[in-house]
């Protein structure tokens, strides 16, 4: 789900201005490096993620951004084209919307809101006016005179977004901001921060861990690890072309089939996999020598059951292998059988219960759902 | 509705004849009788006891003033005065001085090493017995002391200095010394208690260091800030130590006169000087009690810690 503009996501955003560039930004906490020359750009209402495992420095790069972390060197950090490098968080035209929602204890929820705007000088009726229609924007409108303590989780995350938002900063970044929150109410809160964005067209930074809530909101993903970006790119393009090994594991691709590089011609890449020969599309860049070790990656979801025996030619479009019946597991939804094939167990996932086969034989998938990266680099 | 149910009656026992309160109150109330037989009963024999009048150890049951007459016709009104005027200067001092400590060993220092010597050095003091703490001052501050050998020998006086001992100079600098930790342990528990999160949101939103400290860190470190009050301020006007060894003759203050009107057994003087400590620590908790009015009282200095 992407906004619904006509402009097409992706680095850097064509039709939209800039509104946050990051350059060569590195970090360390002593001898660790968090965050290794990175450069990142966003663009004016876009909704970019950052995404990572735990210690990929995604939170750190987001404080650098913040200004809540100073850079142990950087190149350039420019907010709306003003260089913000030398600057504090609090002169920063962004505000953080913080992991544990950090909303002053002390405080009302309404004088949590007007903070802000009081810190900033502005007049008491003013300030409560514009604290009301962002308490109606995260629609808590009653709320005002409460305390802190009397509010529930999802209750705190709103009121945490409407004081980052009552600012009108030209970024909002969000720190796992849904990390606190039972599933139900997660999957509640992801379509009220896209409404949200949409109304208000304030690019969003927004850091998860979760893959998940990354495809579901983001224009574009950043994927980092260990410091580094891996990938960047709209949600299709990390989900369906994965750069590497990691990134398609980091996405949920459940069956990594590595073999030999035999070549690559157009889009399509054919690999060696013991006696078999699979092709996919081409989603590792540059194209390495013929015989390097590169992977195949194919969804469970797209592995599909035959009765068909598995024949010695290559078949146009599809990639099978002979295989035997191995573990199933019910799952609810859907199925999980995995496969027995003799380069390794392949998973399929089967939602449909009649496509599942008795006297299976073989399996398959098309060419052009499956993609073929290298093992390391990007 | 209507239910045919028949319950089973216990035989009537003991706690069916006493009122039936929830298990807090009898433990409650367990604990109150303890404190008025252990605290609360002996103050009062002591303000029974300043009425009373008589000579050396036979005492007469009349009711009487004499005690209290007699304390301030000898000047006792005016060392009152002043036993409540330096223990409030000195608190303030040492809020001063304390806070700005404690908010930097609590949230400046990132040293371990630097954070343990400290505290140690807040705790090694209690290791020696109060008088022994003050009366290495006299070395130091004496006519022949450290500070006057200096001056002398450098030229800067001709002839020693004399207030540097036995004045209120003196007691307030011993009394700043003694009561430095009782006010920064409580103000450091509660800024340490103030989660990073808080001062990095209030900088996030706009918030100048200065406007975090008003805005943020100081409503929030009340509770400590209170708690060093009233652990300074009262344990001070009941010192004996500092005001004896320090100010000598010279600066007279309540709580070692009580002690030395108990050495030479004066005990009903004393106990009417007891009853007037009492009661200025009284006036103190009220005074606290209107003072934290506008922040919702001493329920409100507390509402910040629920989170």
């Amino acid at each position: 789900m992407t906004s619904d503009n006509n402009i097409a996501p992706g680095a850097p955003s064509p039709g939209r201005s800039e509104v946050l560039s990051v350059e060569h930004a590195t970090h360390q906490f002593g001898s660790l490096v968090a965050v290794d020359d990175v450069s990142i750009t966003a663009g004016r209402g876009e909704f970019l993620t950052l995404l990572g495992e735990s210690g990929s420095g995604k939170t750190t790069l987001l404080r650098l951004i913040a200004g809540l972390e100073r850079p142990t060197k950087i190149g350039g950090i420019s907010i709306e084209g003003q260089d913000v490098a030398a600057l504090p968080a609090s002169r920063r035209n962004c505000t953080t919307v913080f992991q544990h929602y950090a909303l002053f204890p002390h405080m009302s929820v309404g004088q949590n809101i007007e903070y802000g705007l009081r810190v900033r000088g502005i007049s008491q009726s003013e300030r409560r006016e514009r604290a009301i229609e962002a308490l109606n924007l995260v629609r808590l409108p009653d709320k005002y005179d409460r305390r802190v303590h009397q509010l529930s989780g999802g209750e705190r995350q709103r009121i945490s977004l409407a004081r980052a938002l009552v600012t009108r900063p030209a970024i909002l970044l969000l720190d796992e901001p849904l990390g606190a929150l039972d599933e139900k109410l997660r999957v509640d809160m992801q379509v009220e921060l896209l409404d949200l964005h949409k109304k208000l067209g304030i690019t969003f930074i927004y850091v998860t861990h979760s893959q998940e809530e990354a495809l579901t909101m983001s224009d574009r993903i950043i994927l980092m690890r260990s410091g580094n970006i891996v990938q960047e790119g709209p949600p299709t393009d990390l989900f369906d072309r994965p750069r590497n090994r990691f990134v398609a594991d980091f996405m949920g691709v459940e069956n990594l089939i590595e073999g030999a590089l035999e070549a690559v011609s157009g889009e399509h890449a054919s690999v060696r996999v013991g006696e078999h020969m699979l092709s996919g599309m081409w989603s590792g860049g540059d194209v390495p020598a013929a015989g390097t070790k590169v992977c195949v990656a194919v969804r469970a979801e797209r592995v599909r059951l035959s009765n068909a025996a598995a024949t010695n030619g290559q078949e146009d479009g599809v990639n099978r292998l002979p295989c035997q019946s191995g573990a199933t597991i019910y799952k609810g939804k859907y199925v999980d059988r995995t496969l027995d094939c003799d380069i390794g167990p392949v998973k399929a996932r089967i939602w449909d219960r009649d496509a599942d086969i008795a006297d299976l034989a073989s399996l398959w998938w098309r060419t052009d759902e499956c993609a073929v990266t290298k093992i390391e680099g990007s | 509705m209507t239910t045919n149910v028949y319950t089973y009656r216990k035989p009537a026992g003991l706690r069916d004849y006493l009122p039936r309160l929830p298990a807090g109150v009898w433990s409650l109330s367990g604990f109150s009788l303890l404190w008025f037989g252990g605290i609360v009963l002996p103050l009062l024999a002591i303000i029974v006891v300043s009425f009373l009048q008589g000579r050396g150890l036979n005492i007469n049951f009349d009711p009487t003033f004499l005690q209290y007459e007699r304390f301030f016709s000898y000047g006792g009104g005016e060392m009152l005065a002043r036993s409540v005027r330096i223990a409030g200067t000195v608190t303030i001092v040492e809020l001063l001085l304390a806070f700005p400590f404690a908010l930097w060993l609590a949230k400046g220092c990132k040293n371990n090493t630097v954070k343990l010597l400290t505290f140690t050095a807040l705790t090694v003091p209690f290791f020696l017995s109060p008088a022994a703490r003050v009366i290495v001052w006299r070395s130091v501050f004496g006519i022949n002391g450290a500070v006057n050998q200096v001056l002398l020998g450098t030229g800067i006086v001709d002839e020693p200095v004399l207030w540097l001992i036995f004045s209120e100079f003196a007691v307030h600098f011993g009394f700043i010394g003694a009561f430095f930790p009782t006010m920064v342990w409580p103000i450091f528990l509660s800024v340490s208690l103030i989660d990073n999160d808080f001062l990095e949101a209030s900088g996030d939103l706009g918030a100048s260091r200065l406007r975090t400290l008003l805005h943020i860190i100081l409503p929030l470190a009340l509770p400590g800030i209170v708690a060093g009050f009233v652990f300074t301020f009262i344990p001070m006007l009941g010192d004996a130590v500092v005001a004896s060894h320090m100010g000598g003759n010279n600066v007279l203050m309540l709580a070692a006169q009580v002690q030395s009107l108990i050495g030479v057994s004066n005990f009903l003087v004393a106990a009417a000087l007891a009853a007037v400590v009492l009661a200025i620590m009284l006036a103190f908790q009220v005074l606290l009690w209107f003072a934290l009015k506008p922040v919702g009282g001493l329920a409100g200095v507390f509402a910040s810690l629920r989170r």
